[in-house]
């Protein structure tokens, strides 16, 4: 059976706290992925770490894509079209774990996050739907 | 002629690689998951896969934004661990089994799905980590291995009906090989977990026992779990599940488990193992 599209769109954005990476996010984070996977050569890394700045100048990506990496905004970064498996060389690079990468977008603390993770987890109860609430 | 045997499901967290890669297996944070591959490496031991078809998918390694297969079979000779940015992991290369690789290409392209064909790639923590968990640290791999790489990272990844379907397809071309080989079919991923945003660390063990129990016997209802579902219960990276069942289809209208296991969490995500044989 076809599933319609359109309705399909419309429900992967009624999810609490989530960006899936959709056709439209990765159209506009293309350029933004690509400099994150150019990351990948230990001699890109090496240029990225003696100046930022003037690494991201090659690449062309918009001023908010630029000053969100600069910042390590990551959940900013998702909103402009980042893909956290792309991201993740970025922090890779900064030689954090996904665990103390991840940590930053929801708020809390890294060792609040890891006592959560500990005791199991974050309940899905609320935050599955923003239409329903539940 | 090659048969299926068996198949596997485990997730493939990429911190299980670097605490076996660093010694930290007997760490009270590790060692409740490393327990339950205990039996699997046991059992492995014993009935000798002599090939892999391992389900899995690359996390931005081997493909960028500029090709992105939804199905991609690995053809060649032999794939190498991936730098994922802090040097590839110290474990032995994956042999392919060319042969076999392409008689499944030809075959499943025949039966109409239309797979990309690799014949270079390297191979990241979704398809060594599972090696690594099921067989232990090892010179070299035990079983010849053909890579199943399945996009689930743009969306839309493939519906849960087709990786069933391509696992059937799997197991047409699987029955005409002429060689006699014990062939096993592993699909990696999940369970639960979220890596991003600010719903990040959710886990649900309720929704994730029940995919395990409907693993088995008769599953197919699985093939009807809308990809919605899976974000909405098990987190945006719970879709990885969908892989599951490109090796379920594979076994058959009815399956038995072997051995189960379940922990939470490694790193950001919950760890979900299970060992099935088909009934016929
Ligand atoms: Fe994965």
């Amino acid at each position: 059976m076809m599933t319609d599209i359109h309705q399909y769109l419309a429900e992967l954005d009624d999810i609490p706290g989530t960006r899936v990476y959709t056709a439209a996010r990765a159209r506009k984070g293309y350029h933004l992925n690509q400099f994150c996977m150019s990351l990948m050569k230990p001699e890109n890394r090496a240029r990225w770490k003696a100046d930022e700045a003037a690494y991201l100048a090659d690449w062309p990506l918009t001023d908010d894509q630029r000053a969100a990496v600069l910042a390590r905004d990551y959940n900013r970064l998702l909103d402009l079209g980042g893909n956290i498996y792309f991201l993740a060389k970025v922090f890779s690079t900064d030689g954090l774990s996904f665990v103390q990468a991840v940590s930053t977008m929801t708020g809390m603390s890294v060792a609040d996050y890891q006592a959560m993770m500990l005791a199991g987890g974050r309940s899905p109860q609320g935050v599955r739907s923003i239409r329903e609430g539940n | 002629m090659a048969r299926i045997t068996n198949g596997l499901a485990t997730s493939h967290v990429p911190a299980i690689g670097v605490a076996m890669d660093l010694g930290k297996t007997d760490e009270p944070y590790w060692q409740p998951l490393f327990a339950g591959y205990d039996w699997t490496r046991q059992w492995l031991a014993q009935t000798k896969p002599d090939v892999i078809i391992l389900v899995y998918n690359d996390h931005a390694s081997a493909f960028d934004m500029k090709i992105i297969p939804t199905f991609a079979i690995g053809c060649g000779e032999r794939f190498k661990p991936a730098d994922e940015g802090w040097g590839p992991r110290p474990v032995p290369d994956v042999i392919g089994h060319p042969e076999l690789a392409w008689h499944i290409a030809q075959s499943l392209i025949l039966d109409e799905f239309d797979m990309t064909i690799i014949n270079e790639m390297d191979v990241d923590h979704g398809l060594t980590v599972p090696l690594s968990a099921c067989f232990g640290a090892l010179p070299e791999w035990p079983a010849k291995v053909i890579p199943l790489a399945v996009n689930v990272v743009t969306y839309p990844p493939p519906t849960g009906n087709r990786c069933w379907a391509l696992g059937e397809a799997i197991a047409r071309a699987v029955a005409s090989f002429p060689e006699d080989l014990n062939v096993q079919v592993w699909g990696t991923g999940g369970m639960s977990h979220q890596i991003q945003g600010p719903r990040a660390g959710l886990i649900n063990r309720e929704w994730d026992n029940r995919f395990l129990d409907g693993m088995v016997g008769d599953s197919d209802h699985l093939r009807r779990i809308p990809h919605i579902e899976y974000l909405r219960e098990t987190g945006s990276e719970g879709i990885e599940m969908v892989m599951w069942l490109i090796m379920r289809g594979a076994l058959g209208p009815a399956t038995r488990a072997l051995h189960r296991h379940y922990h939470v969490p490694a790193s950001n995500t919950a760890v979900g193992h299970i060992i099935l044989e088909p009934v016929t």
